[in-house]
């Protein structure tokens, strides 16, 4: 363990934990875009910066993204300052220059007192904030069926070659990730579309419901040893079924009790 | 034949030198970048063909060699005679045969190759005393024009791998790590951190398997220091990286190439399999139980390579995105183990270090800035080519000594250091000494060694127009501050060239540049917008120049200049109608031409095509 | 355009078939082609074990890749700095305007591929134009346009 300082306050925290989880465990509000419970932090969007010295560095100050950045013993950390806060502001204005119509964007922007940019908008402006939450789920999901492409102001997610992802089994991780719904998908009766693909979802042999895709089933239970069955029915009638269980049990315990 | 002891090293030595000494003269034809540009190639093959045909004593095939650059490159291609250390420029292969009549059979100064002084005209045949060569010290570059670019027995006959043996036959890892902390060799690749406690640290940290990577991705443009090395001296590179596996205990090497270098690889190939053939590279080297295996990465084009994590990771055949510095490459680099990286011309300096000791190299140089540093000299200076001055010499000598001033004799304007990562330094400038920590503190950077010159008409708006393009191009897109930051900085800068900015839209790229440097996850982002800052602190006036009366005085930005035809030069020779492909020039023989500034283009193409610098341009 | 491409599995077999080889495996197929047909992308990502799509990102990373066929001839007109100064845009501009396409782009009749790199590294010769792997060095804004005259 080792104890640093966080807006003044001392705090304890894992040695080479991230600052970000350690500045979120005291409640501060610290904007992360491309900060993400399921991956590895990126290091993409910088909103997490904040301000770091220690007693030892005559003054010296560095600004380093949270999310990153390992908790130090002695280190004082101001997540706040009116300097982290003009550089927060200042990529908010760029971000506002890529996303004008994206209401995550707009609203932190408007946090930070900015309506619209200073900036010329990028031409065919879109909702997607390239903070690669989407493609580094997919290969954490294990499938990796789409990926960044281009590099610079060119870059975009994409499936191969753009064209529908032989890799992708409409598990919608990277949809339900994206920060800014910016990933379409269609669920119309037993068929899914995303990334242009169609895919036909199982049906619950219960409520008759859509379950998950054939695909999706398939890799799990070949992959992540969950038998198909479980697929066959779907989270609402396993929850049923869960809750009549409980139920019997719980009277059953009752009853042995009061013998 | 294998070489097992310091011995026999020197007896294979001894033998070369022999040989070597039978030949009574030698043809030293350069074989660097901007040579073989100029078709050295084709004198070198004249060369042969002649030699063979012709009995001469003490003269046969061998006594051409095919160097590495002999860096005058503007007066390419060369070509010098050794020992009387003649050198030729502008050799044509009809040249060929005059040059072995008369200063390879006889001892006679072909004074029309020779080079001649600009100003007085005077013929300096002897290259030592050509002002261009005269002010350099060589170290790095020590081998440049002296040996056969690919040939390890070259290198062995000049001393070639003596260094190794002595730091793996008589010293210990350790005591190489203090003699190169204590020469204070720093990174020529920029940064100048230094070499020695990189490679502490490194050996420092417990692991099973530790690697060394020399950075061959010279990327920043106006820069081809590491190329000739590379090329012309291979196993110098080698020599460089077999001392500091051994300091730091590896067992594999890497060498990233960038893929514009086709015959940097080729060379290095050839380079290791010849080391490895003779047991100095491979497994035992030397009889030692040492052992070090090399491999070439070929870049694949990106610029972000050359930065130190994002080099790594397409070394691993990966997309080349920086990752946060907080854990450093000498704990967790390639393959995530302890990676010592270095770039070429560091490595290039090891050699010396080791075989003459830190001493020798710390009386070479400036007080913490020891030895020497390469630089390509190029841009509107008279004489172009490769360098390498001890660290401290005067911007001025390295202009005006070295490249014998500016082209035309037109005014200094400023010159550019460092890459893109670097900026530009103006005629205030022009004393101080070229150093890393000097550079740095005046708002350039050493870089690589890219040296520009740039005269009155190089606009600066648009040096920082071109630095900002450059970048947007070659960011790789992951961090907001870089893809998004340098974007807009370049949009504005756009703007001003075209004239359509505001006064305040300076204020604003300031604003924004300070949010980039401090804000960006890798160096590249981190230094882009240099160019604009250094420009816009030592030329600020030019900048209002083109916002407040929408003029380019140096006559470079498109939208703010127009061609006119002076009607007191023009002797109408419809030179420029003929070269005009937008039928914008009129006029008839030997009368004024005049342009229709509707259909002109701006293209350059008549102003190329006048020989009385008759078109003006305002 | 239709390639033979039976000699991708050899040129992949070239090296390691390991992910790390991904890179060098990409340029030889380039070489070869002088484009990166998508079915080389496919069988190159299953030999070496690399998803597709990561293929995909290095392909469009890299200034080595292309993805579209180039011309017979390569026109690289070098933009380095040196060259810059020396006045590359307007040979640029020249080059464009004779093949009448744009930097990036190829002629309709396939004979050229008009590029700007970054910088070759023959810098004391600039301005340097390179068609194929042949070098010109220092091009003349009015006769630059001769080294894509139609043969």
């Amino acid at each position: 363990m080792v104890s640093l300082t966080i807006n003044g306050k001392v705090v304890r925290a894992e040695e080479g934990e991230y600052l970000l989880a350690v500045i979120r465990r005291m409640g501060i509000d610290v904007p992360a875009l491309c900060d993400h419970a399921a991956v590895e932090p990126y290091g993409g969007c910088r909103l997490c910066m904040v301000e770091i010295t220690k007693e030892s560095w005559d003054g010296w100050k560095n600004y380093v993204t949270a999310c990153l950045y390992p908790a130090e013993q002695d280190l004082i950390v101001n997540t706040h300052s009116e300097k982290v806060i003009e550089l927060r502001t200042s990529l908010l204005d760029l971000f506002l220059a890529r996303n004008p119509e994206t209401p995550l964007i707009q609203k932190l922007a408007a946090d930070h007192g900015l309506t619209k940019t200073s900036f010329e908008v990028v031409p065919e402006p879109n909702d997607c904030i390239l903070c690669g939450i989407c493609t580094r789920v997919c290969d954490e999901m294990g499938f990796a069926a789409i990926s960044m492409v281009n590099r610079g102001h060119g870059r975009e997610v994409a499936p191969p070659l753009n064209e529908a992802p032989p890799d992708c089994v409409g598990c919608l991780a990277c949809a339900q990730a994206c920060p800014t719904n910016y990933i379409k998908f269609e669920d119309i009766g037993t068929t899914r579309k995303i990334w242009g693909r169609e895919f036909e979802l199982l049906t619950c042999e219960k409520t008759g419901r859509p379950t998950i895709t054939r695909e999706f089933a398939a890799f799990l239970s070949k992959h992540r040893d969950i038998p198909e069955e479980y697929f066959k029915v779907n989270d609402e009638a396993h929850r049923d079924e869960l809750a009549s269980t409980m139920g019997r049990i719980t009277r059953w315990s009752v009853q042995e009790e009061t013998k | 034949m294998r070489i097992e002891s310091e011995k026999q090293l020197r007896d294979y030595r001894k033998k070369l030198a022999d040989a070597d000494k039978k030949l009574t003269k030698k043809i030293m034809v350069c074989h660097g970048p901007g040579c073989l540009a100029s078709g050295a190639e084709k004198v070198s093959e004249e060369f042969e063909k002649q030699l063979k045909r012709k009995k001469i004593t003490g003269v046969t095939v061998g006594s051409i060699k095919k160097t590495g650059c002999h860096s005058f490159c503007e007066k390419s291609p060369l070509v010098a005679i050794e020992p009387a250390q003649i050198l030729y420029t502008r050799v044509k292969v009809k040249d060929v045969a005059e040059i072995i009549e008369k200063s390879i059979k006889g001892d006679e100064i072909i004074e029309r190759l020779v080079y001649h002084d600009p100003h007085s005209n005077d013929a300096i045949p002897k290259y030592p005393d050509i002002p261009f060569y005269k002010h350099q010290t060589r170290i790095a570059l020590r081998n440049l024009g002296k040996i056969n670019a690919c040939d390890i027995d070259d290198y062995i006959r000049v001393g070639g791998y003596e260094a190794a043996a002595k730091a793996l036959l008589k010293m210990t890892p350790e005591g190489v790590i203090d003699e190169v902390t204590k020469a204070n060799l720093r990174g020529r690749g920029g940064g100048g951190f230094p070499a020695g406690r990189k490679w502490k640290s490194c050996r420092a940290v417990e692991s099973d398997v530790r690697y060394v990577v020399c950075n061959g991705d010279e990327g920043d443009p106006g820069a081809f220091m590491d190329r000739a090395i590379m090329e012309g001296d291979p196993h110098t590179v080698l020599e460089g990286m077999i001392i500091a596996a051994f300091a730091v205990g590896a067992k594999d090497g890497y060498i990233y190439v960038r893929e514009e270098y086709p015959l940097a690889v080729v060379n290095l190939q050839k380079a290791i399999e010849q080391a490895e053939a003779i047991g100095l590279l491979g497994d035992n080297i030397l009889g030692t139980d040492f052992s070090l295996h090399l491999h070439i990465n070929r870049g694949a084009g990106a610029f972000v390579c050359g930065e130190s994590s994002a080099l790594m990771l397409s070394v691993a055949g990966n997309v080349g995105e920086p990752r946060a510095k907080y854990i450093r490459s000498v704990v967790k680099g390639l393959w995530d183990k302890p990676t010592v990286l270095n770039n070429v011309e560091t490595y290039a300096n090891v050699p010396m270090i080791i075989a003459n000791g830190a001493d020798w190299f710390t009386s070479v140089g400036a007080p913490k800035n020891a030895g020497t540093k390469a630089f390509s000299l190029v841009g509107k200076v008279r004489h172009t080519g490769l360098i390498e001055v001890p660290m401290g010499t005067p911007l001025r000598t390295i202009i005006y000594d070295i490249g014998g001033g500016i082209l035309k004799d037109r005014p200094f304007k400023a010159v550019q250091t460092g890459g893109p990562s670097g900026g530009c330094l103006a005629e205030q400038h022009l004393d101080l000494s070229v150093d890393f920590d000097t550079l740095t503190k005046h708002g350039s950077m050493m870089g690589s060694g890219g040296m520009i010159v740039m005269d009155d008409r190089t606009c600066m708006v648009d040096v920082a127009k071109y630095f900002l393009s450059f970048l947007v191009s070659e960011s790789c897109g992951k961090c907001i501050p870089c893809r998004e930051g340098l974007y807009q900085l370049h949009k504005l800068a756009i703007a001003i060239s075209e004239g359509r900015a505001q006064e305040s839209d300076i204020e604003k790229m300031e604003h924004l540049s300070e949010m980039v440097v401090t804000g960006s996850l890798c160096g590249l982002g981190k230094s882009g917008p240099n160019p604009f800052l250094s420009t816009i602190a030592n030329f600020r006036d030019e900048y209002l120049t083109h916002i407040r009366d929408h003029k380019c005085s140096a006559g470079v930005c498109k939208e703010l200049i127009k061609y006119e035809i002076d009607a007191e030069k023009c002797d109408g020779c419809m030179a420029c109608i003929a070269a005009c492909a937008f039928n914008a020039i009129s006029g008839k023989k030997t009368k004024p031409h005049v342009i229709d500034q509707e259909l002109c283009t701006k293209c350059g193409a008549c102003v190329a095509a006048c020989t009385r610098e008759a078109i003006m341009v305002l | 355009m239709k390639h033979d491409l039976s000699r991708v599995p050899e040129i992949i077999e070239r090296y390691p078939q390991q992910p790390s080889s991904l890179i060098m495996v990409l340029q030889d197929i380039q070489k070869e082609f002088s484009y990166l047909p998508c079915e080389a992308l496919e069988q190159t990502a299953a030999k070496l074990g690399v998803p597709l799509s990561k293929v995909f990102s290095v392909s469009t990373f890299y200034n080595a890749f292309s993805l579209n066929k180039k011309g017979d001839t390569v026109v690289r007109v070098c933009i380095g700095t040196a060259c810059h100064i020396r006045g590359a845009r307007q040979i640029q501009e020249q080059l464009e305007t004779a093949l009448k396409i744009q930097a990036g782009e190829t002629t309709k009749d396939g004979k050229f591929t008009l590029e700007v790199v970054g910088c070759v590294g023959a810098c004391a010769m600039a301005p340097v134009v390179l068609t194929n792997d042949r070098y010109h060095p220092q091009c003349k804004v009015n006769t630059v346009k001769k080294l894509v005259a139609k043969r």
